[in-house]
């Protein structure tokens, strides 16, 4: 996009530089998306080997986080940049580790899937987990999407659904709870549920701070730890004095 | 010259002759032409003013009128606009007509520039992707369609026809994308909802891997009854060639089920990685072993190894496509005939063929050999105890390998089997 932020630099080359890190980042996001997309199928399918082949790829992710975070330590010691394009690197570094982050969890609830997919009663295909699992993809998705298109009120929206997905989580761990209670034979299968549904949560709260970058990546206002209302107020505030671009 | 101009330079040098005339009555003839001169100048600024005046009016103003060489010069521009009016008129027409024509369309198609960025879309597109409208021009498209899939596939569109993703707009729906490059250095992405398609593909393959997997279990109980029937020395001797024979038939089915398995694994064609290392002589020579430890099998099978290149990808696939491709050529060479397994490297990658100097394969039937339960010569191989699967296996396996098959075969000389493994898919040591 090169309306935004970063389009006019006097180098052409640091543009083109900074276009690629957003690509990147976008791609690994993609990736990312793919290894939830199938450890989550891999739990509601019962299929052990797509549960397996996720965390044996997550490999990938690491590799691409690495070289990610090579060219940003590049980009701050060749072009010393300011303003809107130190945030964009700033937060692309912290974006990678979130993701990062979601790779070793899907990594786990493949892991745990193969697990499950064992079990000789599979119990009712898990419609809990499987919805847990689709709002929280659709959260990382939307966070990756407002990253890229750089829209903060797509942002927030993901912020406020961390706390339907902590309600979620929630209510799994006391379903799993009475569960175990009624059958001490089952204890084991649902203390596995209860570390998917955690997972999946984890993920949930590492969509969110990608969202919170994105506001500070567009804003250059650090949301994190603040209260929604607060942010609201600061944020119509800020509308006046638009962001010290580069 | 047009009479219009040779009047009005007449009318000018009239005018100015009479001043010039006037002015000589008054002794200053100089002095009038000069006056005379302004005049006429002041009279071409008017002029000039008005149709300055008129062109930004706009189409509204009535037309001036003015004399000399004037009304001409105006009525050309007049007429010259009317026409752009009307050029206009018809080419909004024609794209409004266009793009409500690609509106209309079915499915999706979004134009891309040399940098992938999103110049253009229909309604359809909008819709399949989830963009959203007017800040996604601009924005380039792997930034919103980040399937790996789909960004492997913008990178090297040379590589396949069109990829299948998931709609990033969220639901069952699956999106069929296939890049169109056309003009310099665009691209017309076109996407199609194959949701249906897919679905189906799925559920027959989940019918097949499920039927396979269920038969298993029976199988195995047959088999174990008829091991020990066969080994029980109270049955009459006039049964045990039947048991014989249904014990046969029985290792048969339990190989036909399992070919059906591992085939139904195996199309689900996502690439194999490539970060193991197998070794090919090992996989040949197992291959030759498994070979000569059939019943009938030709008296040479060699093997040519001119590469110590060895592979990267999954080796009970790849071991599976080396022994199924050395038994199909055992099953159908005689015993005086010979097969050889050659593997050798170049600079397109690396080759692995299996020859043999068997029946061969007639030029018609060579397209369809590796479809399922294909037979080129009715019966005969069913009793050299092939499933009609191998070659399928076989294919699918080299698909995930990013490899393709090819084959060369002549009736009565003997048939080659070549697999072609892209470069980077070899460990060179």
């Amino acid at each position: 996009m090169e309306s935004e932020g970063f389009s006019h630099h006097i180098s052409r080359r640091f543009n083109a530089e900074l276009e690629h890190l957003r690509s990147e980042v976008l791609r690994m996001g993609g990736l990312v998306e793919q290894h939830l997309d199938t450890a989550v199928e891999a739990i509601t399918s019962g299929d052990s080997d797509m549960g397996l082949r996720v965390s044996n790829d997550d490999h990938k992710i690491n590799k691409l986080e690495v070289s990610i975070d090579e060219e940003c330590r590049k980009l701050l010691a060749t072009r010393m940049p300011a303003a809107a394009d130190l945030r964009l690197i700033v937060m692309v570094i912290k974006t990678i580790t979130d993701l990062e982050r979601v790779g070793d969890e899907a990594a786990k609830i493949g892991y745990l899937a193969s697990h499950l997919a064992t079990d000789r009663e599979p119990y009712a295909s898990y419609t809990e987990l499987k919805a847990l699992g689709e709002h929280v993809q659709e959260m990382l998705h939307d966070a990756l999407d407002a990253f890229s298109r750089m829209d903060v009120d797509d942002a927030l929206a993901v912020i406020e659904e961390d706390k339907l997905v902590d309600e979620e989580y929630d209510q799994i761990t006391r379903q799993c709870i009475s569960l175990m209670m009624e059958d001490a034979r089952t204890i084991r299968r649902f203390m596995d549920v209860s570390w998917v549904a955690r997972a999946l949560e984890r993920i949930g709260d590492h969509a969110k701070n990608i969202a919170e970058y994105v506001v500070y990546l567009v804003h250059g206002r650090d949301i994190r730890h603040t209260e929604r209302e607060t942010v609201l107020q600061e944020l119509e505030a800020a509308k006046g004095d638009r962001p010290i671009s580069g | 010259m047009p009479k219009v101009w040779t009047w009005t330079l007449f009318r000018y040098g009239v005018a100015l002759a009479a001043g010039g005339v006037v002015g000589f009555l008054y002794d200053r003839p100089t002095l009038g032409v000069l006056l005379v001169a302004l005049g006429l100048l002041v009279w071409q600024l008017y002029n000039l003013y008005r149709l300055e005046r008129w062109l930004a009016a706009g189409q509204i103003a009535e037309i001036p009128d003015g004399d000399g060489v004037w009304p001409p010069v105006f009525a050309k521009i007049q007429f010259m606009k009317s026409k752009v009016k009307r050029r206009g008129k018809r080419f909004r027409k024609l794209v409004k007509d266009l793009r409500a024509s690609t509106e209309a369309f079915p499915d999706g198609g979004v134009i891309l520039n040399a940098r992938h960025e999103i110049i253009n879309y229909n309604q359809a597109a909008r819709l399949l992707l989830g963009l959203k409208n007017r800040r996604d021009r601009g924005q380039r498209i792997e930034n919103l369609l980040r399937y790996p899939d789909f960004v492997e596939y913008l990178r090297n569109p040379g590589d396949r026809q069109a990829v299948d993703i998931p709609s990033p707009a969220g639901g069952d729906t699956w999106l069929s994308c296939r890049l169109i490059p056309y003009g310099p250095e665009q691209t017309l992405l076109l996407i199609r909802d194959v949701s249906q398609r897919v679905k189906i593909e799925r559920v027959r393959r989940d019918f097949v891997a499920n039927a396979s997997h269920e038969l298993r279990s029976p199988l195995t109980v047959i088999m174990g009854y008829l091991d020990a029937l066969a080994e029980d020395d109270r049955i009459p001797e006039a049964w045990k060639p039947p048991i014989g024979v249904m014990q046969d038939q029985s290792i048969r089915m339990r190989r036909l089920v399992e070919d059906l398995l591992q085939l139904s694994k195996l199309e689900s064609g996502q690439s194999v990685p490539k970060d193991r290392v197998v070794d090919v002589s090992a996989m040949i020579s197992a291959a030759r072993k498994e070979a000569l430890a059939l019943p009938e099998h030709p008296d040479h099978i060699e093997i040519e190894l001119a590469s110590r290149a060895n592979l990267l990808g999954e080796e009970t696939e790849l071991q599976s496509v080396v022994s199924n491709l050395v038994a199909n050529a055992v099953r159908y060479t005689p015993a005086e005939g010979q097969v050889t397994i050659r593997w050798s490297v170049d600079a397109d990658g690396g080759h692995l063929a299996v020859q043999d100097t068997g029946i061969g394969i007639a030029e018609e039937d060579i397209p369809r050999v590796t479809e399922r339960f294909y037979r080129a010569d009715g019966g005969r191989a069913r009793q050299r105890g092939g499933t009609g699967l191998g070659l399928a296996i076989v294919k699918y396996a080299l698909r995930r390998h990013d490899a393709e098959l090819e084959i060369h075969s002549r009736l009565g000389r003997g048939s080659t089997f070549i697999c072609h493994f892209p470069r980077d898919r070899l460990a060179l040591s």
